[in-house]
Order: C-alpha cells, then structure tokens, then sequence
C-alpha cells in the first residue's frame, strides 16, 4: 500500500513539476493521454476477461466514427448525441464478428486468436475502404475548436472530454464489474474460466457479451472523437498499437493503471513534440517509455 | 474464281488490319481517388476519339491495370502488358515510388512511355538521358518549387501588399515532407547568396516536422505554437489530405491566423470547400474546376465527364489522364503511323491545348529530353470553390489577402 502510494505521489509531483515547466505540454499531454487511455480500455477489458489480444480494436473505432460521419452528414446528428445510436451499432457488430469467427477460434492456439483479430481488421479496413474510399471525411462543429484560458495560457477546450470520459468510462467499468452479478460472473471468468464454469457461471456468455459491450464502448471515443480527427480507412491501426502498449505498461487487469499509462506517455509524448526541432523522436520517447516500465516492473517481479 | 477468291481473301486482310486496334496499356492506383478518376478520364478519351473513327482509321484499346500503389505490382503490370496483351504505348502512373519500380522494366521493352505520374527527382534520374521514348508530362518535384516561386513573386508584383519574407515550412516527418523542407532549405541557401528563383523574396526560413494523422499522429498543436511564435507572412505546410481540417481545427483553436496559409497536400478530403475553414487557404494544383468558366476545354472536359460518369472530377489526374490520352494520340495522328521514331519527333513538335490549363509542349528538363509541364498554379478556396490565383491568364478570382482568420468560421 505504501509502495503504491509513493508511486503515485511521486507520479503527481511529476506532472506538477510538467505544468509548471512545460504548461502547453502538460495540458496537450493530459488531454491525448486521456484518448488513448479511453481506447485502450475496451481492449484490456477484452484482454483481461476473454484473454484476447483483439487486433481488429482501431477497426471499430474507425466503423464507428464513419457510423458517426452518416449519422452527422445524413441526418444534422450532433457528433456527442451520436454515441446513442453507435453504441447499439457497434455491440450489434462486435456480436456478429465475434459469434461468426473469434468464438470458433477460441479454444486453440493463441496464435490463431491473433491471425483471425488480423484478418477480422484486414476485411473491416477493406469493407471502409471500398464503402467510403479511402479520403478522408470530416465532421465540423464550432464548439470543438473553442479555447479557454488557464493560468493564463490558451488551451483548447473540447478535448479536455477526453479527460472527463476516460475517467467516467474506467468508474463506470470498475462499478460494473464489482457491483453488478454480470461484472462478478465477468471478473471471476478473467481470473479461471475453468474454475468459473464449474460453478455455473455460462463462461461462453460471458465472453460474448464482454467482447459486444467493450466494442459497443468504442462508441464513446468514436464520437468524442468525430469532430477532431479526420476520417480515414486507416485510422483505427495506429490506436490498435497505442491501446496494447498502454495495456502492457499498466499489467494486465489493472484498469486505472491503463488511465494513469496513457496520461504518463501522452505527456511524455507532448514534451518531446514541444522542443522545436525534436518531435520526430516523440514515437522513440513513447515506446522507449514503455520499455523502461516494463523492464522495471519485470526486474521487480523477478525480485520478489 | 480463283482470282475473285485472292481480291477477297486481300481486302479482308486489309480490313482486318485496318481495324487491329491500337493498343495503349494504362498502370494507375485505382483504390485511390486519383487512379480512380484518371483512369475514367481517359476511358472518356479514347470513347470520344472512338466515336470519332479512331486514328489512323484504326480503334484505340485501353488496357487499365491497378498497381494498388505497390512497387511491385506496378512493374509486374508492365510486364503484363507488354507481353500478354502486348500494348503499343504505356501511359499512366502516380506514386513516385511504384514508378521507381516499373522505370527497369520499362527500360527493358523501350515502348513509348507517356506518364503523367510521378514528381520526385529521382525518377528523373532512373530514366536517365537517354531514353528517348520516355515523356513525362508531370512537372518535377524541382520544377514546382521553381514555379511557386515564379508565382510569388508575380503576385507581389500585382499585389504590392503582399510580403512573403518569414516563411515557415510545416512538414509531416516522412518522406515527402522533409524532401519538400529540404529543397526549401536549398532555395534558401541559393536565396541568401543572391542566386535561385526565391532571390528577394525568402528573407527566413523556418520548418516544423509534425506527425501526419495518415501515419498516426495528428496533433499540430506544439509545431502550430512554434509557428506562431515565429509569426510568419507565409505559412506552409506540406503533409497528407489527413491532415487539413485537423490542422485548421487547431490552428484556430490556438489563434494561429498567419497572413497566408498554404496547404501543399497531393489531395483533400471530401468536402474541404464545405467546410467553413477552409475560406482563404492557399494551395498548389495543376488544376482548379473553377478553370471551366475560362478555358473551353477545361469546359467540355469537365460536362463530358459529369455526363459519362455522374460525378465531379475531384482532382487534377483527371483532366490529366484525359490529357495523358489526347496528347499521345495527335502526335499519332501526326505521325500518320505508330512508327516509334515518327511518333517521338511528332510528340515533340505538337502543341496541346489542356483542360489541366495551359498549353503542353515537350521541353527538355534537367535529365530527360522530354519534359510536359513545367508549372503548378496558385489556386485558393473562396466560399467552397478553388480558384485560379496564378498564373493570371487563367485566374478565376482576386487573391483574398491576408487570410480571413477564425472569427466568422
């Protein structure tokens, strides 16, 4: 308890110490570290129930950001008030790929489990592409560009949702699965699927719902999203890498590690781009970052 | 009988002959927008010159293969053509680095090459001086920077207000983006010591790499503040269509309002014009729609392809590809045969009136003897439509200066 409350509070004054030296970057840094933080949960949740490294993840959130952009150009929905419609889109989906290729795959080698996430990601990237072509779409509303002013500096407003949704998603995750019979059935699943079937627990249910609602989840960072990012068959790979390394940094299960990884690179990522002449070594720093973590916390596991 | 039977059997031969269509082998990335429309461009070419009576009294044939922007697949597509379907001419292309690929191959067969593809240097210097039969209608990487600067200095000429002396140079960290900041560093340099096109215009230079959302990235918030500390009265920025309403986004957001914003993107995203950031930003093009009120056959081209294929031409491979077709075949018709070395001098003797705008005729560029195009225009996007700006005989618009800033979008 002690080690982790000094970890934390040595990760605090270091993000003071960021704001105070650097404020753009801190600012910048919190706000892109809280996106990656919001896509990266689904996957750990993915990953730490169904034991599944889901590489078709980037794919959903770019199908939902195109479900968004119709939604948006089709029919005036505003980008935010979309995710209502997304959502069920999405777990519709998710149900579907997985009912139709992963749950075949489930049982046998862990490596079939990553070639058919690879190929579930290689159609949807496809279908986008021949559906949409591969320009990229926009969606374009005024208040995603307002700026607000803090200690003052000028920092855009809108992505500081970012922050706001990556906490409230990890909350609500956390109550679910401590509170409700679904979380318990679910966490105890994630931690002896075996042992969880013999006390009745449908571990297959268990799997189908988590992988439909962790994908339906993708709805929240698709549409906060929207209006800040252009739209492209592509998008989704990028994040598919920044969610696992999130992920691996924090340790599997450890859902408000992953918050407290992705803000921790998002920063590191945003200090590095603010040194004129050095932001080409943002994605060195980022993974360089993660393998410290890991090293470290390996070396420290092997300690004890 | 028998005699009637050899004067039959001879005009058939004859006919036959007569209607053997000419072959033309088209490599273009047809997954892409560009492909995708140069591609139709030139279907719509040879359908007219077809309806036309073809030439030489003979049909055209056009064999279109994708080469899905993969080096490989774009040099096996030549040699699928040349040996399957065994094509007379090649034309085509579009990414410098397929083309790269496919410049051994075409060596090999030594067919007139007609590319309307492919800017970098370095293709210049893989075809070498030698290759007669290679014309590249497209100007080089070199040729373009030498006509902004052209352009520049011809609207400070009409523009007294203008200024470009600060310029900052925002550019994705790939490729494309820090060979783009490394022929502006060259000019620079040339600039400083009096020599080179950008002598008395670029008095500073500055660049910013910035990763392109296409390659993952997509935040220019720190390279935008660097930017606007610098305060420049030209600000540049050459990245990926990913990245043009993200940047304006955030160049809003942090109150970034240079006198000149310029994207020098290949393409935009759908609906750029629509959107209400775009108003005022300055680009380079080969091409505007906005051409088709000034130049005839920028008109017929742009009706006949809405007509055959109920869709816009969105980019300048268009009018390109149908110009890629057009300038082949009346160098055939001048020739008045598919001779090679008929074809090459006519090729470099006729003058083609473009719908791209502007007249094309072969000079010789740096390496090769048969360069096409030598310029890009200055266009820039008013209320949704890209006009002309540069070169003034075709300007469709007055320059809107400086740029209009982020309070009314």
């Amino acid at each position: 308890m002690k080690r982790i409350f000094n970890l934390y509070t040595f990760f605090l004054l270091l993000l003071v110490v960021v704001a105070l030296v650097r404020p753009y970057a801190f600012f910048y840094g919190l706000q892109r570290g809280s996106l990656y933080s919001l896509i990266a949960l689904p996957l750990a949740l993915i990953l730490g129930i169904v034991g599944l490294l889901n590489l078709a993840h980037g794919d959903f959130l770019t199908l939902g950001l195109y479900i968004g952009y119709i939604l948006f150009n089709q029919f005036k929905f505003d980008p935010i008030l979309s995710m209502i419609f997304i959502a069920p889109i999405l777990f519709v989906i998710g149900l579907a790929v997985y009912k139709s290729t992963i749950e075949k795959v489930l049982k046998s080698h862990h490596l079939n489990l990553l070639l058919i996430t690879f190929g579930v990601s290689i159609t949807l990237v496809e279908l986008i592409n021949s559906l949409w072509t591969s320009r990229p779409r926009n969606v374009y509303v005024t208040y995603a560009t307002k700026s607000i002013s803090l200690f003052g500096i000028s920092i855009g407003a809108y992505e500081f949702l970012y922050v706001a949704a990556s906490i409230a998603v990890l909350l609500v995750i956390m109550l679910v699965l401590k509170k409700t019979r679904f979380g318990q059935a679910a966490f105890a699943v994630g931690q002896n699927p075996r042992g969880a079937a013999i006390v009745g627990i449908n571990v297959k249910l268990v799997y189908t719902i988590t992988f439909s609602l962790a994908t339906a989840m993708m709805a929240v960072s698709a549409s906060l999203m929207m209006p800040r990012v252009s739209i492209f068959p592509n998008l989704g790979g990028p994040f598919t890498m920044k969610s696992f390394c999130l992920t691996a940094m924090a340790g599997l299960g450890n859902l408000p590690g992953i918050l407290l990884s992705g803000i921790t690179l998002g920063i590191a990522e945003a200090i590095v781009q603010s040194i004129p002449g050095y932001s080409g070594w943002s994605d060195l720093v980022f993974f360089g970052v993660l393998i410290l973590v890991i090293a470290f916390r390996a070396n420290r596991g092997a300690e004890r | 009988m028998r005699r009637l039977f050899v004067l039959v059997s001879l005009l058939l031969t004859l006919i036959v002959l007569a209607e053997k269509p000419i072959k033309i082998g088209a490599i273009l990335p047809l997954s892409d927008i560009t492909g995708r429309q140069a591609a139709n461009a030139m279907k719509l070419a040879v359908k007219e010159i077809n309806d036309a009576g073809g030439v030489l009294g003979r049909p055209i044939e056009l064999i279109v293969m994708d080469d899905e922007m993969k080096p490989e697949k774009g040099a096996a597509a030549v040699d699928k053509l040349a040996t399957v379907d065994k094509v007379d001419f090649f034309v085509g292309g579009m990414s410098s680095s397929v083309h790269l690929a496919q410049i051994p191959i075409l060596k090999k067969y030594k067919k007139i090459t007609v590319w309307i593809g492919a800017a970098s240097y370095k293709c210049e210097e893989a075809v070498g001086a030698d290759s007669d039969w290679y014309f590249h209608l497209h100007p080089w990487d070199y040729l373009q920077g030498e006509s902004y600067a052209i352009g520049w200095k011809a609207i400070t000429e009409k523009y007294p207000q203008v200024k470009i002396e600060k310029i900052f140079l925002a550019y994705e960290e790939g490729a494309f983006g820090t060979s783009s900041f490394k022929s502006y560093q060259d000019e620079f340099e040339l600039a400083k010591q009096g020599t080179g096109v950008w002598t008395g215009l670029m008095k500073d230079l500055k660049g910013g790499p910035f990763k392109s959302a296409a390659l993952g990235g997509g935040d220019y918030r720190a390279m935008l503040l660097q930017a606007k500390q610098y305060d420049p009265d030209l600000f540049i920025w050459a990245g990926y269509d990913a990245d043009a309403i993200p940047m304006l986004s955030q160049a809003k957001e942090i109150g970034f309002s240079p006198k000149l914003f310029v994207g020098a993107p290949p393409g935009w995203p759908a609906d750029f014009g629509k959107n209400p950031l775009s108003n005022g930003v300055v680009l380079y093009g080969m091409w505007a729609p906005a051409l088709k009120d000034v130049s005839a056959i920028a008109k017929h081209f742009w009706d006949a392809y809405v007509q055959e294929f109920n869709e816009e031409p969105a980019t300048y491979f268009a009018p390109l590809g149908y110009t890629n077709i057009y300038f082949l075949i009346e160098a055939i018709k001048k020739a008045g045969s598919i001779d090679d070395k008929a074809v090459i001098q006519a090729l470099r003797e006729i003058e083609y009136e473009s719908p791209v705008g502007g007249v094309l005729k072969i000079s010789p560029s740096r390496i090769i003897k048969n360069q096409g195009f030598r310029a890009q225009k200055i266009l820039q996007w008013q209320n949704g439509v890209q006009h002309v700006i540069w070169p003034f005989e075709y300007a469709t618009a007055n320059l809107i200066y400086p740029f209009p800033g982020w309070s009314t979008k």
